[in-house]
């Protein structure tokens, strides 16, 4: 079955950022993402769902095309940012990288100082002369992930040192501070306790007025809780994409409704 | 079918066999463990402590310190203190020289030499002192005329004799040296003529002739070993560890790369002996270096050491959790700063392991160097690097293995004199290398 959900857009009010087509990828023989067409909206958090293994994490990782380092991995389609196809020939995946920001499922910060850990993007992007501006970057990164309060007076110490929720706050003030358009999650709290979950999840509400996000989970009342669109995958298909209440609510797909009733996943 | 009916109660403290069997094979298992253990230390101890009782004796010398007067008559007869005149005159002379000294301070100290012919008396005297008086007075003519202290070796019967390894027994039944001899010994021990103090020449003092172990020492294979070390460090561990991120990080994952790391880990294994070849064909009958060079040595063994820093460092980089990875390509680092900034960073220890590891095995190596000439008998230094690591030099191992074949056990001592410093050596640069991991591994 074709999806049609990108044709949603143009009942939506905001812009469409990142536009899948006909995305396919095979990690070797085995078909993991079929078909999948979607369109993810401008300054909106988007919910990817899905049993374990429906390749929302690999389709995810398309997008930055972090898929790139698996050597194995191979993806058919077109994905666009902004209009512009991320997969073409002429594009620098260093750079896009840069424009979409990525979180992962474990927090990881680079056994450094929690200074060097945000600084690390800016520097290597050049993104500030001098060490003045440098500090404004972190400053400002570190206080868009509402974690400036807890390390402004030890900036030195080194990131690993921090508790998980901190840590992962930690690796999304990184991941901001070279100014990205898209803020990638690969189920950024599954790793976290619940007060850290919530403070995450805080945090992508924030986000949101600045960023697009997407972010994978397995936690059903997370996605209610943070997206206001839900892409429901199963066995590499995207079955459903709208607004998460409607998702939700009324699900027009019956394998959308027997997993988040529980009954498959 | 078994009946199905719930087991009887039974307590904890019912003494059961099969618990008593799991428990007697763990208590076997901890005792071989142990044993083993204890069985290596003791192994390693014994060595420790017979190379020590073996080699401790090697770092101090006999020797025999008299007045002489230079003759000028003799040692310059033209009277012009020309230099290359003054070289014609030979060892012989000065033998008569110091053999004049000798005998006129036994008369002095009234020592009775009872029957001994001169040619007797010489013998006490070191084959070597001749040459050292010799090379003293060509480095300063001034001293000609004047009487100066013969600081000299004692021989190295004498030397034994002190040091208790020639006895009046053995003394009785040896050609070189008689009973009568070894008592003029204590005669000048107690006239203070004949004494026992540290011998710095063994560490400085180039290899010597058979008949003059007293004069031998390690100071061209200390020179040479270390060149070779540095040789080696500088080529392998750029060469190794490029090699192993571009197997590690950057080709592609197929027959070939995995043919590569199957023949690798074969090198590794291949013995030390076929890289000698390897070297002779290669380097001396190839390429025309010039044989005993450190260069040519320090090539083999760096060809020799790569496989080991390869694995090591391949290791080293494959526990680098790939969340760091991630973490760097996910914020648009390209794959070499992924590498540099944070790979190789967080491999650093492992790599510096795998590199002692593999510096280590070379710095011991003798049998590839014996096939490249460096067992050659080496009389002048090296000179200093660059151009030094051409000139013939030996090494610490190979002056061990050289010393064990010949036939005075005097040289016995110094070949385990020669294993104490090779020890030190060994140890200091796994030293250093743990100094440089603690280092590198407090930046988390």
């Amino acid at each position: 079955m074709k999806d049609i959900h990108y044709e949603e857009r143009k009942v939506g009010m905001t812009g469409v950022k990142v536009a899948a087509r006909d995305v396919q990828v095979y990690y070797g023989d085995n078909h993991a993402i079929k078909d999948v067409s979607v369109d993810i909206l401008s300054k909106t958090v988007t919910a990817f769902i899905g049993p374990s293994g429906c390749g929302k994490s690999t389709f995810l990782r398309c997008i930055n095309r972090m898929n790139d380092t698996i050597s194995i991995c191979r993806v058919e389609g077109s994905i666009t940012l902004d209009g512009e196809d991320v997969y073409d020939p002429k594009i620098d995946p260093v750079r896009l990288r840069a424009t979409i920001g990525m979180v992962f499922q474990k927090p990881n910060p680079f056994p450094k100082s929690i200074y060097d850990n945000v600084a690390y993007g800016p520097r290597i992007h050049g993104l500030a002369r001098g060490k003045a501006e440098l500090d404004e970057v972190v400053e400002s990164s570190l206080k868009r992930a509402a974690l400036w309060n807890e390390v402004k007076d030890r900036l030195d110490a080194p990131g690993t040192g921090l508790s998980g929720g901190q840590q992962q706050r930690l690796c999304i003030a990184r991941a901001i501070a070279t100014g990205p358009e898209v803020l990638l999650m690969d189920e950024p709290c599954s790793a976290l306790d619940p007060i850290a979950t919530a403070q995450v999840e805080e945090l992508i509400d924030e986000l949101r007025a600045n960023y697009t996000v997407v972010i994978v989970t397995h936690s059903m009342q997370q996605a209610a809780r943070v997206s206001q669109r839900t892409a429901f995958f199963h066995l590499g298909s995207l079955v459903e994409y709208g607004e998460t209440s409607a998702i939700f609510t009324n699900p027009s797909d019956p394998r959308t409704e027997s997993y988040i009733s529980g009954r498959i996943g | 079918m078994s009946d199905m009916t719930a087991p009887a109660k039974r307590s904890l403290f019912t003494p059961d066999r099969l618990m008593d069997k799991r428990k007697a094979a763990e208590k076997r298992f901890r005792f071989y463990g142990l044993a083993a253990v204890v069985l290596s230390i003791a192994v390693l101890i014994f060595m420790l402590v017979s190379i020590a009782a073996q080699g401790w004796t090697a770092f101090t010398q006999a020797k025999l310190s008299f007045p002489i007067t230079l003759d000028a008559s003799k040692l310059d007869p033209k009277g012009n203190r020309n230099i290359e005149e003054m070289k014609k005159i030979t060892t012989l002379t000065y033998n008569k020289v110091l053999g004049q000294g000798f005998a006129d301070a036994m008369k002095a100290k009234g020592i009775q030499i009872d029957a001994l012919t001169d040619k007797e008396l010489a013998v006490l005297v070191s084959k070597d002192a001749a040459a050292d008086i010799r090379n003293r007075v060509l480095a300063d003519p001034a001293l000609l005329g004047t009487t100066i202290m013969a600081d000299v070796f004692a021989s190295g019967r004498i030397d034994g004799y002190l040091k208790g390894r020639v006895t009046m027994a053995s003394a009785a039944n040896d050609s070189n040296i008689s009973p009568a001899q070894l008592q003029l010994a204590d005669r000048l021990r107690d006239a203070g003529i004949l004494k026992a103090g540290f011998n710095w020449t063994f560490l400085t003092n180039p290899d010597a002739s058979d008949q003059r172990p007293e004069a031998a020492g390690i100071g061209v294979g200390l020179i040479g070993s270390a060149y070779m070390m540095l040789l080696v460090l500088i080529m392998s561990v750029p060469i190794g560890v490029s090699a192993s991120i571009y197997l590690e990080e950057f080709a592609p994952k197929n027959r070939w790369t995995d043919l590569i790391e199957v023949n690798i880990s074969n090198l590794a294994a291949v013995p030390s002996i076929v890289y000698g070849v390897l070297g002779l064909a290669l380097f001396i009958n190839t390429a025309g270096l010039p044989q005993s060079s450190s260069l040519v040595g320090a090539l083999v063994l760096t060809l020799m050491t790569l496989p080991t820093i390869i694995i090591a460092t391949r290791s080293a980089i494959k526990a680098v959790p790939p969340s760091i990875r991630d973490a760097a390509l996910g914020i648009g680092a390209s794959k070499m700063q992924t590498v540099t900034h944070h790979v190789l960073p967080l491999a650093m220890p492992g790599i510096l392991t795998g590199t002692i590891l593999g510096l280590a095995a070379a710095l011991g190596q003798t049998a590839p160097l014996l096939l490249i000439g460096m067992v050659a008998f080496v009389d002048n230094y090296p000179s200093l690097p660059v151009g030094g690591v051409m000139d013939p030099a030996t090494a610490l191992p190979v002056q061990v293995y050289t010393w064990t074949q010949r036939s005075d056990p005097a040289f016995i001592e110094r070949s385990s004199g020669a294993i104490i410093v090779l020890l030190i050596f060994l140890l200091t640069m796994n030293a250093l290398a743990i100094f440089l991991r603690r280092k590198f591994q407090t930046r988390w």
